[in-house]
């Protein structure tokens, strides 16, 4: 029977995988081919009505009134508020009075006593299908001014809230608005299917206000759960809710969905839960405070077995969800420990009045020092232990408010966005893969059976995102773990939130297809001149046995200059036949096979030609670039199979399709206040992007190049195949080696990660919620599906949400992501990752589940969006925007207790400080010379990386090197790692008798004082005083000594936890690199930005305007 | 010449082994006869004729059954009928070959499907015609061509029970009215 093996990575291990036996019979399916795409183009997102009245622009802080702070050595430090009034609190601690009032007074009790057996109570709302529909609220709704916010006027939202339920109905059925990819997109007609909606202010519902004391809910019963399917009428999946939901056949185009679908069985008695729970000291009925049933509906016959399974998992299971479980949470009796004992999200539900620690109020003006000592945590969601242990790792799954806000109006009185942050397809250490013949899903909604379902009885499960009942499968009471039946609830499709289902063949709409790699080359004049090809070929020989695979995989390679060559590597010819197309305008194939070749079987051909490839060009005089024409072949070469192009590119390209002119004028760089030409010119290759999308061919983008290239166009080649772009600015063999090591290394990485094939991605959550926007490089094919050719390991997502019905009666919603893929040795694979967090119903709870850096790292994508559909300074603006009201809000309805200064409850206390280092980020900065390649390149890394990067790219870490000790050092494979404090950006750390090391994400700093001890420059650099630092230094010499291995080992571990390698520039105070060096000190003040102290003054003064 | 290849387990039809064909130019869209290839495969099973061919409009499904595994390509009507059985009969023999023993226990759809390489290249010697020549086997082991059998996919796939020899209106046809064409 079906089971689960625990495969090293990705279960292209050969972890032992149990199964259910050859399947049955099982249904065919039929789907349509094809990937449909061209389907649904939004013309980008709504630009948010530029709030012109609003906060000051840019402009405004050179000549705002707080401008006393001379430049020069006082950069960072606090100069004296000049009008502040003295605030002389010392500290502003735990205030009781500051418990939000609201939290407090429903309590756990009434909501507790909801749990209800929900399957009797579904009363069928009408109009549902109305306010179903996502409305395609403005991009950044959050902000519509809801609460007061009387820094902007914004005259299209200022309406009141009068529309009902009701009213909801702008959009007709199947017209959500993907409002996708910010860009504007010229050439693709909006499907007929999916208009854009309108751009109209979400039809307000009916306020309702903080949920007030939470009435004591009738009779448990009354409550009533959401109604049951009712065919999913918000489905924004029109095609799938057109069918009756029994059919097992999905005929839907999306792979993702076939049929078989079956239930599960109920929360079965065991004996063993009971005793381990009373081990670990979990009170039976639940712990006090907030106690957010697990399983509410549970039959009174079974209420008693609410134990929660986990702590008598399979070992192997257990190591299987230990790393993501965040530590556990101290349970606690009712009447305990106090508050100071509770964890922060647990204290903030417990019925002590305590306030806690998220929500404890800090004067940012007061408090400087707000960094803590190591990397921010992510926020643990209040759930209960047995449901938090079992939830989703935070390095997979986000959410921005780890507490769902219960209604729209709730959320846009926060004024912070609601949104995911994904990074599906991460390198894992454990997964569970399980081999099944039925995949359980909900027959409704297709959710994936997960670990936040509830099991009605033994033979009934109930869906937690439609919350449809449904049948538990026969061959899903027998647990392959623990070998015993009637368990279903002990299956490990239940107990981990991340789990990989090798798919049956209704999954596959076709054989899976090899991999197949195809490379395609810049050899023109000004590409031999870097010197790229040799590492590049190089490279490729080296890893050439590494490539992700199988016997079938493929590889082939085009080189173009002005015109196109292809290499016959035919298996029997003696040497690769070289083909050369020059009729660029009518691109053609010159064979028709023997151009992509098996690798296994020609691979002395393959090798053959990357050694010859350097030097078949050394003399080239060739200058044009017919890159276009170029990828025309590979996409023609590539189509059958579908398969990864990997594109080097050196210049703008300048002949044929797809050519380019430069539209930077190098002048504009620093004094244009707002920056041109952040948007494609050409739709050339985002359709190219859409057909290689649609023949299941992603496209890589190297840039290797010293002038401008136009990034802006050239990206879309691979943001809407679902590719990657790396950018090598002012790369050159000899000038540039760091450049050239850190192409090195990010090849080798790239050649042998994994790589997921035919791939597509669908995010489902909660009846309630609903998917807008997202972020990332993918092509949207339906409202929540996401088409990509390839999924790489170091991917992140982000997407939009709002809360289209209320969700009153819930306790806690669930998101799920699932990614269907191809691996490389063609086994097709969904990977399924399920997040389930609370709902809260005040505003206080709001805030005290922010999550600040995944607020920050959405903010960001939705503020690139904004720049291009916009402008920078509107993006610069909104972003402003964002803290000024959210702190506004806080401040005028979540705080009881009114005091001076700027106060941000302590889980925001880094708000500002990321907003402003966003304003100084490449990205959004202005007043700074910023290249424009640059700058486009640094906003598609905030829209690509996956979360923990993208803030060391916002806000880069600071260390000190010259004092390192072992004190608190980690010890991993018996090396020992130094954990230096992080230090805030500003000058005022450093210090000239120091070195210090500054972590930017993609590039490394280390900054040496003028003084510097001469013990750190003879242990560590080697040299003998600080005028013997070489210029241009770019290594850690390896030296025999305590100090250089401390050093060595902590660069290397930083950088050994990311998937692409920074370079490390030793700098002094007269290298040319000690610019980026500084712009980086984020709290200090430029020419042409504020100081952290004089935005927080600027703060302030929006707020108590 | 041939569009689609699989290789499936008869006792539920789990494809083992596939491979598409990958030419560009052929442009057909083989997503309705591969539906019907998956449907067909689940519905063979021991009863049915070991040998048989299918009409499918302008194609033609060629399937062969032994040892419990059932291997079916798709080719042009004009593709001779002899060749279809030759090649389906050589893959046979090397996928038995290889991986024979291992077909009763794999429970992944496609678990084979690094054979993709030999079909292909196997493909390729029974489609060309210059390298036809060479396959003299097959004139002389496929004596029973005559024998085979002929019936209409569609028919074939609306009839609720599994495929069986009874079923088919057998209408054995001269091997001659298939033959070399190209």
């Amino acid at each position: 029977m079906s089971t689960a093996g625990f495969n090293s990575q990705n279960g292209t291990g050969t972890g032992q995988t149990y199964t259910n036996g050859p399947s049955q019979n099982p249904v065919a399916l039929q789907q349509p081919p094809g990937v449909g795409y061209g389907m649904n183009h939004q013309p980008a997102y709504n630009p948010m009505q530029a709030k012109v009245l609003g906060p000051p622009s840019p402009a405004l802080y050179a000549s705002g009134p707080y401008q006393p702070v001379p430049p020069g050595p006082q950069l960072g430090s606090y100069p004296p508020p000049p009008a502040q009034p003295l605030l002389t609190r010392p500290q502003i601690g735990v205030l009781p009075s500051h418990t939000p009032p609201q939290s407090a007074s429903p309590g756990p009790g009434p909501r507790q006593a909801q749990a209800t057996p929900p399957a009797q109570a579904t009363p069928p709302p009408p109009a549902v299908t109305s306010t179903s529909y996502y409305t395609g609220p403005p991009a950044w709704q959050y902000a519509a001014p809801w609460g007061p916010a009387p820094n902007h006027v914004n005259p299209a939202a200022a309406a009141p809230p009068h529309m009902s339920h009701g009213s909801a109905q702008l959009p007709g059925p199947g017209a959500p608005p993907t409002s996708i990819h910010g860009y504007p997109q010229p050439g693709t007609a909006p499907p007929p299917m999916n208009p854009p909606p309108p751009h109209t202010y979400q039809p307000n519902r009916p306020a309702y206000g903080p949920p007030p004391t939470a009435p004591p809910a009738g009779p448990p019963g009354a409550t009533g759960t959401p109604p049951p399917p009712k065919v999913d009428a918000q489905c924004w999946r029109a095609a799938s809710s057109a069918r009756p939901p029994t059919e097992p056949d999905t005929q839907e185009g999306d792979v993702e969905c076939p049929g078989d679908v079956a239930g599960n069985g109920p929360q079965a008695p065991n004996s063993y839960n009971h005793v381990d729970n009373r081990m670990a000291g979990a009170a039976q009925p639940g712990p006090p405070g907030r106690h957010l049933g697990h399983y509410p509906s549970l039959p009174p016959g079974y209420q008693n077995t609410l134990a929660p399974p986990p702590s008598s998992l399979h070992p192997a299971l257990q190591a299987a969800t230990l790393p993501y479980t965040q530590g556990p949470q101290p349970y606690q009796q009712p009447g305990g420990p106090g508050p100071d004992q509770l964890s922060p999200s647990m204290a903030a539900m417990s019925l002590q009045s305590g306030t806690p620690e998220a929500l404890r109020v800090v004067n940012l003006l007061q408090e400087r020092n707000l960094l803590p000592p190591a990397p921010v945590p992510a926020p643990t969601p209040c759930l209960t232990q047995d449901l938090q242990k079992l939830n989703c790792s935070p390095e997979v799954f986000r959410c921005t408010l780890t507490s769902i806000p219960q209604t729209q109006s709730l959320l846009n009185k926060a004024k912070l966005p609601l949104g995911l942050l994904l990074h599906p397809f991460k390198d894992l250490s454990q997964l569970p893969v399980v081999t099944s013949s039925t995949i359980v899903r909900c027959r409704s909604c297709r959710t994936y059976i997960n670990p936040f379902v509830s099991f009605l009885d033994q033979r009934r499960w109930k869906c937690n995102l439609c919350y449809r009942v449904n049948d538990v499968p026969e061959e899903f009471m027998y647990n392959p773990v623990s070998r015993s039946y009637g368990e279903p609830h002990k299956r490990p499709e239940v107990q981990n939130a991340t789990i990989e289902f090798i798919a049956p063949s209704e999954y596959m709409l076709r054989p899976p297809q090899p991999a197949v790699y195809l490379f395609v080359l810049d050899v023109s004049h000004n590409a031999v001149e870097t010197g790229y090809l040799s590492v590049f070929c190089q490279s490729l020989l080296d890893n050439i046995k590494a490539l992700p695979g199988d016997s079938r995989t493929k590889v082939g390679f085009i080189t173009f200059d002005s015109t196109i060559h292809f290499y016959n590597l035919q298996e029997g010819l003696s040497q690769p036949q070289m083909l050369i197309v020059s009729d660029i305008e009518d691109i053609f194939l010159p064979t028709p096979d023997s151009l992509l070749v098996n690798l296994n079987e020609c691979k002395e051909l393959v090798q053959d030609l990357l050694k010859s490839l350097p030097n078949l060009f050394e003399k080239t005089m060739e200058t044009q670039s017919a890159l276009g024409s170029a990828l025309q072949a590979a996409f023609k070469l590539l189509s059958p199979t579908g398969g990864r192009m990997s594109v080097f590119q050196t210049q703008l390209p300048n002949l044929g399709v797809g050519a380019l002119q430069s539209r930077e004028d190098p002048n504009q760089r620093a004094s244009a206040k707002d920056v041109q030409h952040l948007s494609p010119a050409t739709d050339f290759y985002k359709k190219l992007a859409l057909d290689c999308s649609g023949q299941q061919v992603a496209v890589d983008l190297f840039l290797l190049s010293a002038q401008y290239c136009d990034l802006a166009s050239l990206g879309c080649i691979s943001r809407f195949s679902a590719g990657s772009v790396y950018y090598y600015p002012s790369y050159h063999h000899q000038h540039n080696p760091a450049q050239v090591e850190r192409f090195q290394r990010d090849l080798k990485r790239y050649l042998t990660r994994k790589i997921g094939f035919e791939a597509v991605m669908r995010i489902r959550c909660t009846k309630g919620l609903s998917i807008h926007t997202f972020h990332g490089n993918f092509f949207v094919r339906s409202t929540d599906l996401l088409s990509l050719p390839n999924v790489n390991p170091d991917a992140g997502f982000a997407v939009q949400m709002s809360i289209e019905e209320n969700l009153d009666d819930m306790q806690v919603v669930s998101f799920q992501a699932a990614l269907l893929y191809t691996s490389s040795k063609g086994e097709r694979r969904i990977r399924v990752h399920t997040m389930c967090l609370p709902v809260v119903s005040s505003l206080s709870d709001v805030f005290a589940g922010a999550d600040v850096q995944a607020v920050t790292g959405l903010l960001a994508c939705m503020a690139v969006d904004r720049s291009v559909t916009s402008s920078l300074s509107d993006a610069r603006d909104a972003m402003t925007n964002a803290a000024i009201d959210s702190l506004s809000s806080y401040r005028q309805s979540a705080l009881t207790i009114q005091q001076p200064g700027l106060l941000a409850p302590a889980c925001l206390r880094l708000f500002p400080l990321y907003i402003l280092a966003l304003l100084k980020q490449k990205a959004f900065r202005t007043g700074t010379s910023t290249r424009l390649d640059e700058r486009v390149f640094a906003m598609y890394q905030l829209k690509y990386q996956p979360l923990a990067f993208a803030m060391l790219i916002i806000h880069p870490a600071l260390y000190r090197l010259d004092d390192l000790s072992d004190e608190g050092a980690l010890n991993i494979n018996e090396r020992t790692i130094p954990q230096p404090r992080v230090l805030q950006l500003s000058v005022e750390k450093l210090s000239r008798e120091g070195a210090f090391l500054m972590d930017a994400g993609l590039v490394m700093y280390l900054w040496i004082g003028r003084n510097c001890h001469q013990n750190f420059l003879s242990q560590v650099l080697g040299v003998s005083s600080y005028a013997a630092v070489p210029e241009k230094l770019c290594l850690l010499p390896e030296l025999d000594t305590a100090e250089s291995q401390r050093t060595r080992a902590l660069v290397s571990w930083l950088r050994d936890q990311r998937p692409f390698f920074p370079s490390l520039h030793i700098i002094r105070d007269e290298s040319q690199l000690k610019p980026h060096f500084m712009q980086n000190m984020i709290e200090d003040r430029t020419e042409s930005a504020l100081s952290y102290y004089e935005f927080l003054l600027h703060l302030q003064q929006q707020i108590s305007k | 010449m041939i569009f689609l290849t699989v290789i499936a387990r008869l006792a539920d039809g789990l494809p083992l082994a596939a491979s598409i064909q990958e030419d560009e130019q052929s442009g057909r869209d083989l997503q309705h006869y591969q539906s019907q290839a998956k449907q067909l495969l689940r519905k063979l099973d021991a009863q049915s004729p070991d040998r048989c061919m299918l009409e499918a409009g302008n194609m033609n499904f060629c399937y062969f059954i032994s040892q419990g595994v059932c291997c079916l390509c798709l080719c042009d009507a004009s593709f001779p009928k002899k060749m279809a059985f030759g090649y389906l009969e050589d893959l046979h023999n090397e996928f038995c070959e290889q991986y024979g023993k291992r077909v009763p226990a794999v429970t992944r759809p496609y678990s084979f499907i690094e054979f993709d390489t030999y079909i292909q290249k196997t493909k390729k010697s029974y489609v060309d015609s210059r390298a036809r020549r060479n396959l003299s086997s097959v004139s002389t082991e496929l004596q029973d061509v005559q024998r085979i059998m002929v019936a209409n996919i569609e028919e074939v796939l609306q009839r609720g029970e599994a495929l069986s020899g009874n079923q088919f209106g057998v209408k054995p046809q001269p091997v001659d009215q298939l033959s070399d064409s190209s």
